[in-house]
């Protein structure tokens, strides 16, 4: 849809006519400031479209104070490849005139077709409101709207879906959100929003429990009044049993029976009692004539006692005193082997004495004649050094003087040779007769000649030839000749010698000289090392000990020759501490021998005078009386115990075998069970009373009727819930069902606007993401770790992406072959001047696809849109001029 | 030539709990009805006495309103009853019939055998060999005493027991309270009057049971009967005859609906019915969207012309077909649904499937309807 021409009149501040023609089918900025009529045109344009020509809501437009005015708007535009004019006109003149290339309309019938057109509804009554815009709502931006998206979204729904089914091909269910609605409402009736039971549903869940509970409690109690009735049952008939057996009365007798015999066990235990009193004392009257006759006859035993131990001390004593003499011999016999081994060791000494002597004799000796000798080479010795010293002094010659004599000569050698060998040559071979002379040496034969310095050759018969050698060096080493041949003599004048020869034959024969007498000094060395002297002393010295060895041994006694054999001093020692050891042992045991003997005798003696004392006691005559008394009493006790100890043991083995113990707990038994019997009895009597009290209390309740009754309203209760939960799964089902369908429509329906979305979100956010949610509204906002709605966003983000989000659809709808038309009314205020350059880059992108109507009053924020700015100021002026040119010819369209 | 009635488990106390309050309680009413419809036969048919074969009671602890009733009930027939206790309502040391007595609820006219023994009817010409559970279950036959009771002369030997005669009853091989099958025989019995078997059944020509006056469940045959027996002499074979005693029918239908034409037989089956009728109906296989729709509007008219009837459909596929489809016009999303649904309901939770359908069948016919007003 392309605007080409705007004219208003009589319209709020436009009480003339305005016209704004030439609109370029991309980017129109128009501008101008406050209260210039930016936004009354705006205003104009939607007035066009969304009211009523037949409208009276419209006052707004309405130039103030005029009510005679007839607002009246003209446009003329293109779409769907045709031509549109449209008039309309409101309140006093109440028209619409559309004309479609060349087919006119009007009223009614061209509202629908506008309608139709751009995508909007018109209010039934009243001035059109925001839910009617649809199409244009979302396209045409109020001032200070732009981030509002979501309500003009909502409003444009079904234009764009129905662009989008277009678009996609995809047939959106007849109301089918509208059967989502109804399945929600039902579902809901079901379900809380997070899905749990609620209402009926979850109150007959409760019920149900509840009612369980109850049966469940009568149960119980059904099952204890059962048990009750069992047990009244049981104890009804052990109760008429017993009551008949009388079983107590059994155990009564018993239980006489069982007294009975216990008192005649008592009566017995009374004579056992009395009789062992009895038995008592006479057993502590024999006990104490025991007791005297014990004494009596302990005197007796004492005496045999006194008798064997006197009999003993005199075996003992005859034993040691019969020991003495072989002690007192082993005495002996040790004395005499201690002396023999002292003496044993006394010659062993004077043995070790003499043989010391001996081979210190023989040592002195040796180390004489060793002396004698050394002494003897010392002086040899001494005659050699004195010979070779004086060898050495005739000799005596510079050994480095020598050498340098023969360097000499080896120079003096050479130098010669060098010059043979620059000399010039003489050769001849003369004839047997003929002479030569030369440097007056006369020649004959054949022979040569080494020429060095000037030389006459004279040919007798001829004349004197002369011969210069030639060549520089020839005069220099003639020099060096004579200089080396004079050194040489001066050197074998100092040396004294006549030759170098000589000179060597006098060097070696020095050398040997001073070797022989390095050796000879060594071999002194060896043999006499501090001297001659020091030699000769200890010769005297060695002489004199031997002297006096010999003196000693001749003075020792010479050792018997009895004594055959030798021992050394160690084991003579030895044997001498072996022998004092032995004395020492037969002297201790002789002492010890002795002490026994002496102790023995004394006890012998106080054994006999004891015995001899008691002896004397024991024959008393009055006391063999006293005893012979006391026997007979002691017999008489005997016999009287014996009789009564019969009687008694008979008496308790009767005892014993009653079990008196026994009978006791015999008749405690029998006690026992008469009272349990008895008050089992009563008790089963009581208990059979509570029971049957009980019973009749609890059957009052009809207690299975009750519970029948219960589980009756049970199954109601879970018929009722089952049906509910049928409903509940199938409702569940089916919204399920529906919303997914749904969601996979509406996620294909998205693709389209997303991928327009995408186009200029990127210009504005490069690594950013804006999703459009199932009622194609931009939904989740994404930029690198930022994750969020729109609405979360800044207030110039948000108006920048609601800018965006129109623009995409925009193409959206023009893709879809609808009619588009961008009005941005003084819009992106909030957006600096970065964002504010990448906006004018995408309105200039979308610019190429839709018109697009920008109407600022700061224009020098838009100078760089490449489009040129429009100011209303100047087009009113113009069109004044216009409108008194018009008013002139008086034409108009 | 004595003629008594034989009846037996009346079950007194029983709750309906299938069924829906007011219809459980209708059940309850029927038996109470039951027993004076028992009254008034045994005095229409001028009968000495009238005995009833065990389980009275439905259970020992039941109110004392509803004992209270049970006795009223037998007002009409002020001739003897001899009411012998069962399973139900043993006679325990404590139990229905001790309540009973203590309420002053039991009409001198009524004799209870609690314990196991002869009633001698001497003016009716009767001796009733009587053998009551006096336990809830016993494992020995009760009625083997019966074969070493002497009765005067000139008495009609009648037995009344209630237990499972052995080996002619299916299913209750090791059932308790066992009865021998020749019993009548080994006794010298004249008649012997059985409960606990809730059909009419009779086992030889002097063994019968009655039956429950009223039928209770769907599982019984030919429940709902009392006998009329008459004893011509000793030692003769007795008159038996069923009279009809129930009010209600109870039935239970298994199908299967492939066809159409299924659907039409089984509804004409069910307005066959009488009125008095509780019915319990499980359907399987499938049917179409108009199918349901008629099946629905049957089922509602029956609800009201029956005591009871129930409907199982889970198992019963709603098979829309094309027509169905087209005439809901569910184009797009909503469409892709119903078909989704369709071919679910062969899957696990094909009961879900099945209800969704229906009522996104029923949302869509609704707004059909709407669009058309």
């Amino acid at each position: 849809m392309k605007l080409r021409r705007l004219q208003v009149e009589q319209l709020r501040q436009f009480r003339q006519p305005f016209v704004m023609d030439d609109l370029q089918p991309g980017l129109n900025l128009i501008h101008g400031p406050n209260e210039s009529g930016k936004s009354t045109l705006v205003r104009a344009i939607r007035a066009a479209f969304f009211e009523r020509y037949r409208t009276s809501s419209v006052d707004d437009l309405r130039p103030w104070g005029d009510s005679a005015a007839a607002p009246t708007i003209t446009l003329d535009f293109e779409a769907q490849q045709k031509s549109w004019h449209l008039v309309k006109s409101f309140l006093q003149r109440k028209r619409c005139d559309l004309r479609i290339d060349s087919t006119s309309y009007s009223e009614d019938e061209a509202e629908e077709k506008l309608a139709e057109l751009l995508g909007f509804q018109f209010s039934a009554k009243g001035v059109s409101k925001p839910e009617h815009w649809g199409v244009p709502g979302l396209l045409w931006v109020e001032q200070g709207t732009g981030q509002n998206i979501e309500q003009a979204v909502e409003h444009a729904g079904d234009h764009l879906k129905s662009a989008l089914n277009s678009l996609v091909g995809e047939v959106a269910s007849t109301g089918g959100d509208e059967l989502i609605e109804q399945v929600k409402t039902r579902w809901s009736e079901l379900f809380t929003p997070k899905g749990k039971p609620r209402g009926d549903y979850q109150k007959l869940e409760q019920e149900r429990e509840e009612h369980q509970q109850e049966i469940d409690e009568l149960q119980a109690r059904i099952q204890k009044y059962q048990e009750q009735v069992d047990r009244l049952g049981k104890l009804t008939r052990e109760y008429e049993r017993t009551q008949q057996e009388r079983p107590w009365e059994e155990a009564e007798r018993q239980l006489e029976q069982a007294k009975e015999r216990y008192r005649q066990v008592e009566k017995l235990e009374q004579q056992q009692a009395q009789e062992k009193e009895i038995l008592n004392h006479l057993q502590s009257r024999q006990q104490l004539l025991r007791q005297n006759q014990e004494q009596l006859e302990s005197l007796n035993r004492k005496l045999d006692v006194r008798k064997a131990e006197l009999e003993r001390a005199q075996r003992e004593l005859d034993q040691a005193e019969a020991r003495s003499p072989s002690i007192a011999s082993s005495v002996q016999q040790a004395k005499s082997a201690y002396e023999a081994a002292a003496k044993q060791v006394e010659q062993a000494r004077l043995q070790e004495t003499r043989s010391r002597l001996e081979q210190d004799i023989q040592r002195l000796d040796q180390q004489n004649r060793t002396l004698t000798q050394n002494l003897e080479k010392a002086r040899q010795y001494e005659q050699e050094l004195e010979k070779a010293r004086e060898q050495a002094r005739q000799n005596q010659i510079d050994a480095r003087a020598v050498k340098a004599l023969k360097d000499t000569e080896h120079q003096l050698k050479e130098e010669n040779i060098r010059s043979q060998t620059i000399a010039t040559r003489l050769t001849w071979e003369l004839e047997p007769d003929a002479r030569l002379v030369l440097n007056d040496e006369p020649l004959e034969g054949r022979g040569d000649r080494q020429l060095l310095e000037d030389s006459s050759l004279e040919i007798p018969g001829v004349g004197t030839l002369g011969i210069t050698p030639g060549g520089e060096d020839l005069a220099s080493t003639r020099r060096r000749l004579s200089t080396l041949e004079q050194g040489l003599t001066e050197q074998m004048k100092t040396l004294g010698v006549d030759s170098v020869q000589q000179a060597e034959h006098r060097l070696v024969a020095y050398e040997a000289a001073e070797r022989t007498l390095q050796h000879t000094r060594e071999l002194l060395k060896s043999v006499a090392p501090v001297g001659n002297d020091q030699l000769l002393a200890d010769q005297k010295e060695t002489l004199s000990q031997l002297q006096k060895a010999k003196t000693e041994l001749h003075n020792s006694p010479a050792p018997e020759p009895a004594q055959s054999r030798v021992t050394d001093v160690a084991s003579a020692e030895a044997g001498r501490a072996q022998a004092e050891t032995r004395l020492a042992e037969a002297e201790a045991q002789e002492r010890k021998h002795q002490t026994e003997l002496l102790t023995r005798r004394q006890t012998r003696d106080n054994a006999k005078a004891e015995w001899q004392q008691l002896l004397d006691e024991v024959q008393n005559p009055e006391r063999q009386k006293q005893f012979q008394t006391l026997s007979k009493e002691l017999a008489d006790i005997e016999e009287k115990q014996g009789r009564l100890e019969a009687t008694l043991q008979a008496r308790e083995q009767e005892i014993a075998q009653a079990r008196p113990e026994i009978l006791k707990q015999d008749i405690e038994r029998y006690q026992r069970s008469i009272n349990n019997l008895r008050q089992t009895q009563e008790e089963r009597q009581r208990e059979l009373r509570d029971i049957q009290v009980r019973l009749e209390a609890w059957g009052a309740e009809g207690l299975e009727e009750q519970r029948n009754d219960k589980v009756a309203e049970l199954e109601q209760c879970n018929r009722r819930y089952q049906e509910l939960r049928r409903r509940a799964q199938a409702l569940d089902l089916l919204l399920t069902l529906l919303t997914e369908k749904r969601q996979a429509l509406t996620r294909r329906l998205q693709a389209p606007l997303q991928k327009h979305l995408d186009h200029y979100l990127s210009l504005l956010f490069p690594q950013a993401t804006l999703e459009v949610d199932e009622h194609l509204r931009p939904g989740t906002f994404t930029r690198g770790t930022e994750l969020g709605q729109i609405n979360e966003l800044s207030f110039g983000a948000r108006e920048q992406m609601g800018l965006i989000s129109r623009l995409a659809y925009a193409d959206l709808l023009r893709e879809a072959g609808r009619p588009t038309l961008v009005i941005l009314d003084d819009t992106l205020v909030h957006s600096d001047t970065d964002r504010l350059d990448d906006m004018k880059r995408i309105l200039f992108d979308a610019a190429n696809r839709h018109q697009i109507l920008l109407f600022t009053c700061h224009p020098e924020k838009w100078s760089d849109l490449g489009v040129v700015p429009r100011d209303i100021l100047a087009m009113k002026e113009q069109g004044l001029r216009l409108t008194s040119s018009e008013s002139l010819t008086g034409s108009s369209q | 030539m004595p003629t008594f009635l034989h009846t037996a488990d009346w079950q007194m106390g029983r709750a309906f709990s299938r069924f829906e309050t007011e219809d459980g309680a209708a059940l309850v009413e029927a038996r109470f009805e039951a027993i004076e419809k028992l009254a008034r036969l045994a005095k229409e048919h001028q009968c000495d006495a009238v005995l009833v074969a065990g389980d009275v009671f439905d259970a020992q602890t039941v109110a004392d309103r509803t004992i209270r009733r049970v006795f009223n009930a037998t007002r009409e027939f002020t001739g003897p009853w001899v009411m012998l206790p069962g399973n139900h309502d043993a006679a325990l040391a404590e139990s229905v019939w001790t309540r009973a007595r203590r309420l002053a609820a039991v009409p001198d006219n009524v004799h209870l055998a609690l314990e196991p023994g002869v009633i001698n009817l001497e003016h009716q010409g009767l001796a009733i060999l009587c053998a009551p559970l006096t336990q809830r279950n016993t494992y020995s036959d009760l009625t083997e005493a019966f074969d070493t009771w002497e009765t005067p002369d000139g008495l009609a030997r009648i037995g009344l027991a209630h237990g499972s005669v052995q080996g002619l009853l299916p299913d209750e091989i090791d059932s308790t309270n066992p009865i021998l099958p020749n019993r009548a025989q080994t006794a010298r019995l004249d008649y012997l009057a059985l409960g606990d078997w809730h059909g009419t059944r009779q086992i030889d020509e002097r063994t019968w049971y009655s039956g429950t006056p009223e039928p209770e469940r769907f599982r019984n045959n030919e429940a709902g009967y009392a006998l009329i027996v008459n004893v011509p002499g000793p030692r003769e074979t007795p008159g038996v005859t069923p009279v009809e005693t129930a009010r209600y029918q109870w039935h239970q239908w298994r199908e299967t609906l492939t066809v159409e034409s299924d659907l039409d037989r089984l509804l004409d089956r069910l307005k066959a019915l009488p009125e008095p009728s509780v019915v319990d109906l499980r359907l399987e296989g499938a049917v179409t969207l108009a199918g349901e729709e008629k099946l629905i509007n049957a089922l509602s008219v029956a609800e009201a012309r029956f005591r009871s009837i129930q409907c199982d459909r889970s198992g019963l596929q709603l098979e829309p077909t094309d027509d169905d489809i087209a005439a809901l016009k569910a184009d797009g999303y909503v469409g892709e649904v119903i078909e989704h649904l369709r071919t679910r309901q062969q899957d696990d939770d094909a009961q879900a499937a099945r209800d969704a359908l229906a009522i996104l069948a029923g949302l869509l016919k609704d707004r059909k309807q709407e669009a058309s007003e």
